[in-house]
């Protein structure tokens, strides 16, 4: 092995070994402790399998090896992207800087990707083992199937890393990916709602058809008829090393600043939106609009909050599904609309409502050295909330339409008072949570955790309070079964929360003032290329 | 030593984005020995030519030539004898700075032991050592620029190209990082750089050119330059259309 390869290793290998989830010394203790249970646990989960594969009979590994593969082969495509966007991966471009042969930089890609896979090398492992010992299965079976079945998944892992990375490094993918993502976890919702569709139960109800690697690599293990099979595992593992090897050729030759030249090409604004962002201008005056018109820009543009405003009537409308088709089932439905919404502005609090200065950062500062009241910098942080969550309950409401749920004028009314309401009470706490616990954000990062564990705590406390009005004004018209019950219950709380708001505004004004200092360092300090530590 | 092919040419060099030029047939030569300072006000396309230089870009059409070796075709050859300080970072965020070096080393083709005596020496040099098993992610970005220009002197390249390899570094690392490069000029080393700072190209290059929109619009000798009546920053003014821009705005 060259000596760039084992440095390479070596490097690959530190780079975990200092993976540090805490400071100092717990840190390494951490870090270590978490290596030993991860990889103990697939250890563990080798043995079982090969137990198992050791033990069955030739109807059950017929029935279970070919869906076990494909998990392994599922799972080395992804594990690559895991710990490449944990930082745990040596970034192979910067390799690219040293003389380093590019036919070897690809075996260099390949190796780290075995390490990337080191999990499904000790199940596969484990699987060959156990089958060895199984004496329904002949001793070259294992043997002659899985060293092919490595290689192949070796080049599909680094040709897919290869291709996501570089699909990756335009901004819009990135959001599109975040938000496919997050759809991906409300699918268990939708097929609560909409049932699974029959040709997937029927394909995962019987067994792969011989075409699919994972199934040839199964079969030949197995002791079956390996020539055609062995055939057509090669052409997988051709397929696949063209595969991985182009696209790795093509990231090497990959122009980073192409790709973000193309970012902004498509970024700035339309003569569409630039109208809508000058509309605040039409009814207030600066310096409350100018600030208005900055958030809405800045917002906007920002691929964080356009994940999080996606994910409100997308995400939000799917997850709670089950429950609205139940309600609307049994005749109590309706609701829904201010249910989903209120989820839609949970989601959006993290930037609009509990945080408001996070995507500023460093930049913070420039309203403490401008000559405007810190209360309009609020007030038009606020507004601005207002109107993006305006707009996303406009949105909810649209995608319950689509789905053909049940939306009346005035449940769309209703979605909106109860939310006018609830978000003064929101925003009253949220400048005082903004000011206490300000934590910068990265803009570009579409995915990430805005709220740090105080402001969790926070929210954890308060929430159920500030939503205390609403409730009653449910409450009221659950008791006297009248509409003008719940209004004007609505209407009190309302004027309550107005004055509310009042007080709060002026707290976080004279705190903003006392604060200042520990306000902006905190905002200075991370998350993102413009922070200014 | 006059048969030597120059240090770096480049001849009738191009670079596309979008089908706008960021880099827009520059024609380039820098001899052996010289301390070569390109300028060029921001988006001028200095960045991007010398990550073709670098071998980081491929470029649209044009030719690159560096100690007698075509870039791209004998990159490998040529990686072996340059040293470089991208604008990026090419830092590896989770090693320390010292495994960092020692990795460097080891690419360049050092022996691991000579590689880690190396690694081990430039921390001292450039006051990197006291914190040892600090992460590369936790570094400052003077610490960042500093660590990456002792990787790009580890293995004694006899050409640097570095892309504002002064910026975000403290008075004293600067002054550090100035002698070294200044010593490495003596021995016989190339240097091409980019800088914002133009008292520092004024004070340490023999050589500089002038990059706007994409095309070389001076190139000359320091001596030249000195012995007329403007400084360095008149010339650069002048050339980049900038001086009238405040007249302009006449209520300013």
């Amino acid at each position: 092995m060259s000596s760039q390869v084992t440095a390479i290793l070596w490097a690959q290998w530190r780079t975990l070994r200092n993976f540090r989830p805490a400071e100092g010394r717990s840190g390494r203790v951490i870090s270590v402790a978490m290596s030993v249970i991860w990889y103990g646990m697939w250890a563990g989960i080798a043995v079982a399998i090969g137990l198992a594969a050791a033990s069955f009979d030739r109807l059950r590994l017929e029935a279970a090896l070919p869906w076990g593969l494909m998990g392994v082969f599922l799972y080395w495509q992804l594990a690559p992207l895991m710990t490449g966007s944990a930082g745990l991966s040596i970034d192979t471009r910067k390799l690219l800087l040293y003389p380093v042969l590019p036919g070897r930089l690809f075996t260099m890609e390949l190796m780290l990707r075995a390490v990337a896979g080191l999990e499904m090398l000790l199940v596969l492992a484990g699987t060959a083992a156990g089958l060895l010992r199984n004496p329904a299965v002949p001793f070259w079976g294992p043997l002659l199937a899985l060293p092919p079945f490595i290689a192949m998944n070796l080049f599909a892992a680094a040709g897919m890393r290869s291709l996501i990375e570089r699909l990756l490094a335009y901004r819009r993918v990135r959001e599109a990916v975040v938000l496919l993502v997050v759809l991906t976890a409300a699918a268990p919702q939708v097929i609560a709602y909409f049932g699974v569709p029959p040709g997937i139960l029927t394909y995962f109800s019987g067994l792969p058809g011989p075409i699919w690697p994972w199934a040839a690599t199964a079969r030949i293990a197995l002791g079956e008829n390996p020539l055609p099979l062995l055939a057509l595992l090669a052409a997988w593992v051709g397929m696949a090393w063209v595969f991985g090897s182009r696209q790795f050729r093509r990231s090497l030759n990959f122009d980073q600043a192409a790709a973000s030249a193309a970012d902004r090409r498509n970024g700035g604004g339309t003569p569409w939106s630039e109208t809508l962002y000058r509309l605040p201008g039409l009814f207030l005056s600066d310096p409350v609009a100018a600030l208005l018109e900055k958030e809405l820009r800045s917002l906007v543009r920002t691929p964080r909050f356009r994940v999080l405003f996606l994910m409100g009537f997308s995400f939000g409308v799917l997850i709670w599904l089950p429950v609205v088709h139940g309600s609307v089932r049994d005749g109590s439905g309706g609701n829904y609309p201010v249910l989903i919404s209120v989820y839609a502005v949970v989601l959006l609090g993290e930037v609009l409502i509990w945080n408001v200065f996070g995507f500023d950062r460093a930049a913070a500062q420039l309203y403490f050295s401008s000559p405007v009241p810190f209360a309009k910098v609020l007030a038009a942080k606020n507004l601005a909330g207002a109107i993006l969550i305006a707009l996303e309950i406009a949105a909810v409401l649209l995608v319950c339409a689509a789905l053909r749920l049940p939306v009346s004028a005035p449940r769309v009314l209703e979605a909106y008072v109860v939310l006018l309401v609830l978000c003064v009470y929101l925003l009253a706490a949220g400048n005082l949570a903004s000011l206490y616990y300000p934590r910068a954000m990265d803009p570009e990062n579409a995915w990430g955790r805005g709220s740090g564990g105080k402001l969790m705590l926070f929210l954890l406390v308060s929430l159920p309070l500030l939503s205390i009005p609403v409730l009653l004004a449910y409450a009221a018209r659950h008791a006297f079964d009248s509409e003008v019950a719940f209004f004007a219950v609505l209407a009190v709380s309302g004027g309550a929360g107005v004055v509310l708001y009042g007080v709060s505004m002026e707290t976080a004004v004279r705190l903003a003032e006392r604060r200042k200092e520990a306000f902006l360092a905190a905002l200075g300090e991370s998350a993102g290329p413009l922070a200014s530590a | 030593m006059t048969d030597q092919p120059p240090a770096i040419a480049v001849r009738d060099l191009r670079k596309c984005y979008g089908g706008k030029a960021a880099v827009d047939g520059l024609t380039l030569t820098v001899p052996r020995g010289c301390f070569f300072g390109f300028l060029g006000p921001n988006g001028a396309g200095k960045t991007t030519t010398i990550r073709m230089l670098m071998g980081l870009a491929p470029p649209t059409s044009g030719s690159i030539e560096i100690l007698g070796l075509p870039m791209p075709a004998r990159a490998v050859e040529i990686k072996r004898k340059i040293g470089v300080v991208p604008d990026e970072s090419v830092l590896f965020d989770r090693l320390t700075g010292g495994e960092f070096l020692e990795f460097a080393g080891r690419m360049y083709g050092l022996e691991r032991r000579v590689a880690a005596e190396r690694a081990k020496e430039l921390l001292e040099l450039f006051e990197l050592h006291s914190a040892p098993r600090k992460l590369i992610a936790e570094y400052s970005k003077g610490m960042r620029k500093r660590l990456t220009m002792a990787a790009a002197l580890i293995h004694r390249p006899e050409v640097f190209l570095m892309d504002e390899p002064f910026e975000g570094v403290d008075a004293v690392g600067a002054r550090l990082m100035k002698d070294l490069l200044l010593d490495q000029v003596r021995r016989g080393a190339t240097i091409f750089l980019t800088s914002h700072v133009l008292e520092v190209v004024e004070r340490l290059c023999d050589r500089v050119a002038i990059i706007h929109e994409g095309k070389l619009v001076m190139e000359g000798g320091m001596a030249a330059l000195r012995s007329g009546s403007e400084t360095l920053e008149d010339v650069f003014v002048r050339l980049v259309g900038a001086d009238r821009a405040a007249e302009r705005l006449d209520w300013l």
